[in-house]
């Protein structure tokens, strides 16, 4: 008999993190099966979309897309897509055209490429075809999609868990999770400074993401550089910020840190266009929940 | 999609254990995960001085512990228990590697990693002492999740880095 009660949880080091996922409710074989191409999906969005792994979707573009169109895989191009989704929503305060600003800051190493990009290049010069599958540049640029692309596989993985009706699941990856399932699970958030309590998110089928810079910071020309950049200035995000955003996806929850981080409380808009919530924490201005109105 | 956000006072807060500590699963579990159906048979090592240069010549990564854990596999290939040092804690892992030394899979045993730094923080942890009453809640059993900014798992594939280069030297050659 089913053990209602059975629960198995696995990690593995995907995405450079730590990627664990855990499953209830289903016979312990079924569940192996389930996580094991959970896993699959993770490891599929690692191998394509890594900035650094030569072969990846995102390296052959870095080397060949302002030259010539390159085909993509369907998964590439569909975080392609959202990032402009994105982007748009956000007037550019979100941008993978960002890539040469992290290199430069020493969070990413230069990619192998024929060319220097043009600091002028921003996300409007990554041209989507309409077959799906084929990008070009209208501009020398390098792309990273590593602020988006953690949450899209935590959404493949959870996707690929719910065809085997499992009756809760969690797909974490590095802390950006979704939970998938009636039950309420209790989420810590970890904020750059000690605080005088403890921030919890308690969630039911939900995707969080957090974002804060403090973890990954490096000195460039003399200041600190988190690896977060506000697109439209090109100026690096201040590393003490920290924000935490509830969507549907994690996708989204994952995109949607960076322009909370670099924007505040005039992200509300955008949070209300994909029906998502944040919670940020500023060391001056304490906790604000955004939108205001959404209790 | 629902989610309550809350703020818990550390003073009405009983944390058990500060520490996120999650067993994945045993050596021999792995074992049956990796290989099914194969049975292990114990080559333990003890590596030279000379293997432990050689390694950390070829992998860049230090070499903590010269005892290895490996099985030859029934059914071809290699089984290696061994651990990499986290951010502060160690973190055991399961290496199973082909006949061929390809690495076929990898499993993180347990994670005993803290919730950040702020547990290791004399002061923070001091808003605990005495403070046992309330709702215990254990970051492990209660709080099934943390988010936070993401920590790499570095120390994870140079762990791996490290055994791969431990095959080519002391046990492929053997």
């Amino acid at each position: 008999m089913l053990s209602p009660s059975l629960r198995i949880e696995r990690a593995r080091p995907l995405l450079g993190t730590t990627v664990s996922i855990r499953v209830e409710g289903l016979a312990e074989a079924q569940a192996h099966r389930a996580i094991d191409e959970a896993f699959c999906e993770v490891a599929l969005v690692h191998g394509l979309m890594s900035f650094q792994e030569r072969d990846s979707d995102i390296s052959r573009l870095n080397r060949d897309a302002c030259f010539q169109t390159v085909e993509v895989h369907p998964a590439t191009f569909e975080v392609l897509h959202w990032a402009r989704r994105i982007a748009e929503a956000s007037d550019g305060v979100f941008d993978i055209t960002i890539g040469p600003k992290l290199v430069e800051w020493g969070h990413l190493p230069a990619p192998q490429s024929r060319y220097a990009p043009d600091p002028e290049a921003s996300w409007r010069d990554v041209e989507l075809g309409d077959d799906y599958s084929s990008v070009r540049f209208r501009r020398p640029l390098w792309i990273d999609v590593s602020g988006l692309a953690k949450g899209y596989a935590v959404d493949r993985a959870i996707e690929r868990i719910q065809q085997f009706c499992a009756r809760q699941a969690c797909v974490n990856a590095g802390g950006d999770l979704r939970v998938l399932g009636p039950d309420e699970e209790r989420v810590a958030l970890e904020l750059p400074m000690p605080q005088d309590a403890l921030p919890m998110l308690t969630i039911q089928s939900a995707a969080v993401a957090s974002s804060s810079g403090h973890v990954q910071e490096r000195i460039h020309d003399g200041t600190i550089r988190g690896p977060h950049v506000d697109a439209r200035r090109g100026a690096p995000i201040p590393t003490s910020r920290f924000a935490c955003v509830v969507a549907e996806e994690c996708l989204i929850a994952d995109a949607l840190t960076k322009p909370v981080l670099a924007l505040g409380a005039e992200s509300e808009g955008l949070l209300r266009a994909f029906g998502a919530l944040a919670h940020c924490h500023d060391p001056t201005l304490g906790w604000r929940h955004l939108p205001k109105d959404a209790a | 999609m629902r989610a309550q956000f809350v703020l818990v006072p550390f003073a009405t807060l009983g944390i058990v254990a500060p520490a996120h500590a999650v067993v994945y699963m045993s050596v021999a579990q792995a074992q049956a995960m990796m290989f099914p159906g194969a049975t292990f048979a114990p080559e333990f090592k003890t590596l030279t001085k000379q293997q432990v240069s050689a390694i950390e010549k070829a992998s860049s990564v230090d070499v903590h512990n010269n005892d290895l854990k490996v099985w030859r596999v029934s059914t071809g290939g290699w089984f290696i228990a061994d651990q990499v040092v986290g951010k502060h804690e160690y973190i055991p892992l399961a290496l199973g590697l082909d006949a061929q030394g390809a690495v076929k899979a990898v499993e993180i045993l347990e994670y005993r990693e803290a919730y950040g730094d702020q547990v290791r923080n004399p002061a923070w942890r001091s808003q605990f002492t005495g403070k046992k009453h309330g709702a215990a809640l254990t970051l492990t059993k209660d709080i099934q999740n943390i988010s936070g900014a993401t920590l790499s798992s570095r120390h994870i594939t140079d762990g791996i880095k490290r055994l791969l280069a431990t095959y080519a030297i002391a046990i492929a050659q053997d």
